[in-house]
């Protein structure tokens, strides 16, 4: 087991671009005035995200897919539990899979 | 450097932000399920890395340090044996890395207010171990009332670590779950998302959120699908909610 030392500036410079991403938003956010409007922009973003995150899998239009996300919307809004639904849709996912 | 304190419901003068152990454990045991997709698709990684001509130690180096499946995968596609012999393209590498993890930027910008008031010897490994599922947990925590910072690290380090041990496993030995797909561990993050969003979802404002969010990304979807998909609808959504409300100073979040 070894590393090729050919490779380590690379390591340091994708673990450089990768951190620098996951802290420049936290970093900048100090400069920004603490407005009622940035405030709305963050608490909205979270919900947009996840939006952006399942939007492309229900737009690429396979039943299983759209199926499972039906479910999980049912099942948060009828027990309350997100966490179940979540898995309720994976389940939801590989038994449409394995049968289509 | 003021030290207002970060919570919106304005606790009493000179609060900090608590960080307990009590807090980490509580993001510990939330991030459990999706830990299982992580160290899934960290068995992945090894073996694309394995068969891109990575040694297992380089390989559990890389997912230490970068940490980040898309970032990983599209990097190592381009160090295989061929792209070494040609010379890596270093600044094509950097550049995909980055892409690949601007929704991070936004990310980190709705932690402020959280972990804001924390020193930076707290907020920074914090924000090193973020990833898209531990950081939606945290956002739904907080929505639930959660202010203990250490979740959002504690949730952290639940990803990380099978995401070391999965490289490692599929690195040498992995066939075992070389399809994560089969088992629906795919559609782990989406599910996530979808079960998470609906339970925030509450007002009207919301739906002015999800509408311009969703036509923002069924638009990106369509013209160039992948990284910037998340990023332009976490930004309309953003900029829609930033529009809707009243101008005027916050005492929300710490600058």
């Amino acid at each position: 087991m070894s590393i090729d030392p050919a490779l380590l500036p690379l390591l340091v410079a994708m673990a450089a671009a990768s951190f620098a991403c996951r802290a420049g938003g936290f970093w900048f956010m100090r400069f920004v005035p603490a407005t009622k409007r940035i405030e709305a922009a963050l608490r909205a973003t979270p919900l947009a995200v996840m939006v952006g995150i399942v939007a492309p899998a229900a737009a690429r239009g396979n039943v299983a897919e759209i199926a499972a996300l039906a479910l999980v919307a049912i099942v948060v809004r009828t027990t309350g539990n997100d966490l179940v639904a979540a898995l309720a849709g994976v389940i939801a996912v590989a038994a449409l899979r394995l049968l289509g | 450097m003021s030290f207002r304190p970060p919570v919106t419901a304005a606790p009493p003068q000179g609060a900090t932000t608590a960080f307990s152990r009590s807090g980490f454990l509580r993001g510990f045991k939330r991030a459990q399920p999706l830990a299982v997709g992580t160290f899934a698709y960290g068995i992945a990684f090894g073996l694309l890395a394995r068969e891109a001509g990575l040694a297992p130690l380089e390989a559990v180096l890389m997912s230490a340090t970068v940490y980040s499946g898309s970032a990983q995968l599209a990097a190592v596609s381009q160090l295989g044996p061929e792209a070494r012999a040609a010379g890596i393209g270093f600044g094509a590498i950097v550049a995909t890395i980055l892409l690949l993890n601007a929704r991070y930027v936004l990310y980190g910008a709705t932690l402020r207010p959280w972990l804001g008031a924390l020193p930076a010897w707290k907020s920074y490994p914090s924000l090193f171990v973020l990833g898209d599922g531990n950081w939606i947990l945290a956002m739904r925590a907080w929505d639930e009332g959660e202010r203990d910072a250490a979740f959002v690290i504690g949730s952290g380090a639940a990803m990380f670590t099978p995401w070391l041990a999965g490289t490692l496993t599929g690195s040498f030995a992995g066939t075992l779950l070389a399809d994560p797909a089969r088992f629906g561990l795919d559609f782990l993050l989406v599910s996530f998302s979808a079960a998470m969003g609906v339970a925030m979802f509450r007002s009207r404002s919301d739906l002015w959120t999800v509408g311009v969010a969703l036509a923002a990304a069924l638009g990106i979807n369509a013209v160039a699908p992948g990284g910037w998909t998340i990023v332009g609808a976490g930004l309309a959504g953003g900029l829609a909610a930033w529009l809707r409300a009243s101008p005027g100073a916050s005492r929300a979040f710490r600058r």
